[in-house]
């Protein structure tokens, strides 16, 4: 008969504790059966997801197996997600996914959880035994490991993998993983790099070349990372981790505008991703397509009905970008977008009851989306009780004042708004990303559609100034400016051509007056912008113009 | 009628995916009855006969699919590095039960190597070759592994007649040579050989080989890996 190596493991399913979720009962209770016919005495049986959790909150369990589909409410994967990120269940732990599928297409859901293993139905005794036994045993193999790694003992960890991988041949796979994102980890990028090139030499694998792509992105090597992983994607359309390392290769070289169609590619092959559909909104909200952005925040949100990655954030983010869409469209377009952000807010207000903040970061929203529609009286109102709030505040917390200031803008309230970037500028000055938004703000203080506008201008202008054509740089920079009339960059661009001009010119008095002009403008700019020392160059050259 | 532009192949598909479910609930169901009534059914040929059959829809249905999803260019090989004597067992103790009912006896002769595959894809060619020889065998089965000329060499044999002059030294099969009178067997020598071509390394693509002998006398199935 078979060759049987158990000997290191008399009856492994004895001493392990088992959890078992079903929505059938007949599954539930022929699982048990065939659990204990294998020799497992400790086993739970739960329907759902939420005795499933409760469940590991207070025991220890070591191995779950959870079917994918639960009827209404939580799936498996949801199960999943909850038990890994509230860290319930340990990396020593085995998390089995019961499926009637046998493609692999829920694998493609998550990014960062993914089961141990899948089982696939139907199950039989022999089966399980077998395949549930041989996790086992690679279990109790590789316990010592697993324990360092949740002792977050990294190096200790990969001292034990290189101890193991002469011994056990059969675990090679999973240790070189392990061990190429230990190094990884531990930022030792170049024993990870010589890992995944030893897998390479040897067989051209998928999880390998990602990983050398992760090492590639982590050395800045962006155009060899993007390169590589784009003939991954060509070999394997349905590797989602691809996609995502690739659209986070191509952010960090400021191809915002390419990352974004790599996510779109991604969303479109697995649509069910939260995370995946949330740093698309974000890279399509940079891209100021609002269209994008705002469906990607529809699904992100729905998606989060059930997931833990659920959030207000995401809801505020959907409501904002949808007040951006319907702002001063009063078209039945504009209304129902000016609709559905007010629901997204209420509903936003109703499931997250236990956050403070929130009342006051909706009324922040509404109010902007009233004066979108033209409901003056009701943004009017909305504004006065937030105002009242944000000055119960010592410390305003960035993006609230950030979200606030820009309704102020949207209100008329230019110099209230001016005014708080300024203190903000000041609280944040060590925080970059806070700061960049509040020059964003500080220059554009306009709706989405007519920075686009603005943009196109700059560059317009830019281009003509550069083919020496000043009269249409100059035009063009005054078009741009009539749109975003405080822009830093904008008036220190127009100011830089208008002294070009005035030097080919006999009469200056009146191009030096216009910088003038120009440059009162930027009186109030934080010495944090980035423009300032631009600024304070262009004003000194000025004045010893002009004295 | 207007609708003339219905996508039959994909209400196929789903309706396949459906049937393809409720067999897997029934095939269960026939395993639980098993164990409850080892006695009176472990060896009752209707029995047996029912869940040969329940099995044989079931890998027919799972090879239609794959051979759909084939067709729109959406079935990739996902290789990864598997140990083979391992996998081989798992493979077979999804049909003990019947064999042991069947009074058929069998074994693994796997040398000890890791092998490139994907594991899905390969669990149904096999599920299917396993099926296949329950049904022509005497009364032995054999599963083997070895390396040979650089490729995992992956058989199924049996003792039966063998397979037929017309269908051994099989090379890569094209869907039109598929002789649809032959019924699931061509199919699943089709989906076999697609499956075997999609593993690739280097200049070196896989296949399957039909001939008969072996250890056991009857039918030889191999599906060499690069």
């Amino acid at each position: 008969m078979m060759r049987s190596d158990q000997t290191e493991l008399a009856n492994p399913f004895g001493k392990l504790t088992f959890l078992v979720v079903d929505d059938f009962e007949n599954f539930r209770l022929s699982m048990r059966q065939m659990l204990r016919s294998c020799g497992a005495e400790k086993i739970e049986l739960v329907a759902h997801a939420t005795p499933a959790v409760q469940y590991c909150s207070y025991n220890h369990v070591d191995v779950v197996l959870c079917d994918y589909n639960l009827g209404e409410g939580k799936n498996g994967q949801h199960i999943l997600e909850e038990l890994r990120h509230k860290k319930l269940l340990k990396r020593s732990s085995l998390f089995l996914m019961v499926t009637a599928e046998t493609s692999k297409e829920m694998v493609m859901g998550a990014r960062e959880y993914q089961p141990d293993a899948y089982l696939t139905k139907p199950i039989n005794r022999a089966v399980l035994e077998k395949r549930l036994g041989s996790l086992i045993r690679q279990r109790h193999a590789l316990l010592p490991i697993n324990r360092e790694i949740d002792h977050e003992n990294y190096p200790k960890a990969i001292s034990l993998c290189l101890e193991m991988l002469p011994k056990q041949p059969r675990y090679k796979t999973w240790l070189m993983k392990t061990m190429g994102e230990l190094y990884i980890q531990v930022g030792d990028l170049a024993h990870a790099q010589k890992v995944y090139d030893d897998v390479l030499a040897q067989r051209e694998l998928s999880w390998a070349r990602l990983g050398r792509c992760k090492v590639l992105l982590g050395n800045r090597h962006f155009d060899e990372a993007t390169s590589e992983l784009r003939g991954l994607i060509e070999k394997h359309p349905d590797y989602m981790e691809a996609y995502d390392l690739l659209a986070e290769t191509l952010e960090k070289q400021g191809k915002v505008p390419q990352a974004q169609r790599v996510l779109e590619k991604a969303a479109e092959h697995s649509p069910n991703a939260l995370l995946r559909q949330r740093h698309l909104a974000e890279v399509a909200g940079a891209n100021q397509d609002m269209d994008t952005a705002s469906e990607a925040w529809r699904q992100t949100v729905s998606l989060g009905t059930y997931s833990i990655h659920d959030d207000p954030e995401h809801y505020l983010s959907l409501a904002q970008s949808l007040s951006d869409l319907s702002e001063g469209d009063l078209e039945e377009e504009g209304a129902q977008r000016a609709e559905e952000a007010l629901n997204v807010l209420s509903k936003m207000e109703r499931r997250f009851p236990e956050d403070e903040s929130l009342p006051l970061r909706s009324k922040i929203v509404q109010s902007r989306v009233q004066a979108g529609q033209g409901n003056d009286k009701q943004a009017r109102k909305l504004l006065k009780d937030a105002s009242a709030e944000i000055e119960s505040f010592k410390e305003l917390p960035a993006d609230i004042g950030l979200d606030y200031a820009k309704t102020l803008f949207r209100m008329g309230e230019d110099q209230k708004a001016k005014d708080l970037l300024g203190e903000l500028a000041t609280q944040f000055e060590n925080e970059p990303d806070v700061l960049q938004k509040i020059e964003g703000l500080l220059d554009e203080p306009v709706g989405f559609r007519q920075k686009i506008k603005a943009r196109g201008l700059n560059r317009e202008g830019i281009k003509a100034f550069e083919q020496g054509d000043l009269d249409t740089a100059i035009t063009t920079f005054e078009n741009a400016l009539a749109v975003v009339p405080d822009h830093a960059a904008l008036n220190l661009n127009l100011v830089q051509v208008l002294l070009k001009k005035s030097e080919q010119e006999t009469n200056k008095a009146d191009l030096l007056n216009a910088c003038q002009k120009r440059l009162a403008r930027l009186e109030s700019l934080p010495e944090q912008h980035r423009q300032y020392r631009r600024y304070i160059a262009l004003s000194q050259k000025l004045k010893g113009l002009t004295a | 009628m207007t609708d003339q532009n219905i996508d039959f192949s994909m209400v196929l598909a789903s309706a396949v995916h459906d049937m393809k479910n409720s067999l897997g609930m029934l095939i269960n169901s026939l395993d639980e009855l098993r164990t409850d009534h080892q006695d009176s059914l472990a060896h009752s040929n209707q029995f047996n006969m029912l869940q040969y059959e329940a099995e044989r829809m079931h890998n027919d249905l799972v090879q239609l699919l794959g051979i759909y999803r084939l067709g729109q260019n959406n079935l990739v090989a996902d290789v990864d590095e598997h140990y083979v004597p391992d996998f081989l067992s798992e493979q077979l103790a999804r049909h003990t039960p019947l064999l042991d009912g069947l009074g058929i006896e069998y074994t693994i002769d796997a040398e000890e190597i890791s092998g490139f595959f994907d594991e899905h894809l390969l669990t149904g060619v096999l599920n299917n070759t396993i099926n296949n020889a329950i049904r022509y065998t005497k009364s032995q089965l054999r599963l083997t592994a070895r390396e040979q000329d650089d490729y995992l060499v992956i058989g199924v044999e049996d003792d039966g007649a063998g397979y037929p002059e017309s269908m051994q030294n099989t090379s890569r099969l094209s869907f039109k040579s598929v002789d649809f009178k032959g019924g699931s067997t061509s199919l699943g020598l089709f989906f076999a050989s697609s499956i075997a071509a999609m593993h690739n390394e280097g200049e070196r693509t896989g296949s399957i080989k039909l001939h008969n002998g072996g250890k056991l006398g009857g039918g030889v199935f191999e599906i060499w890996l690069p």
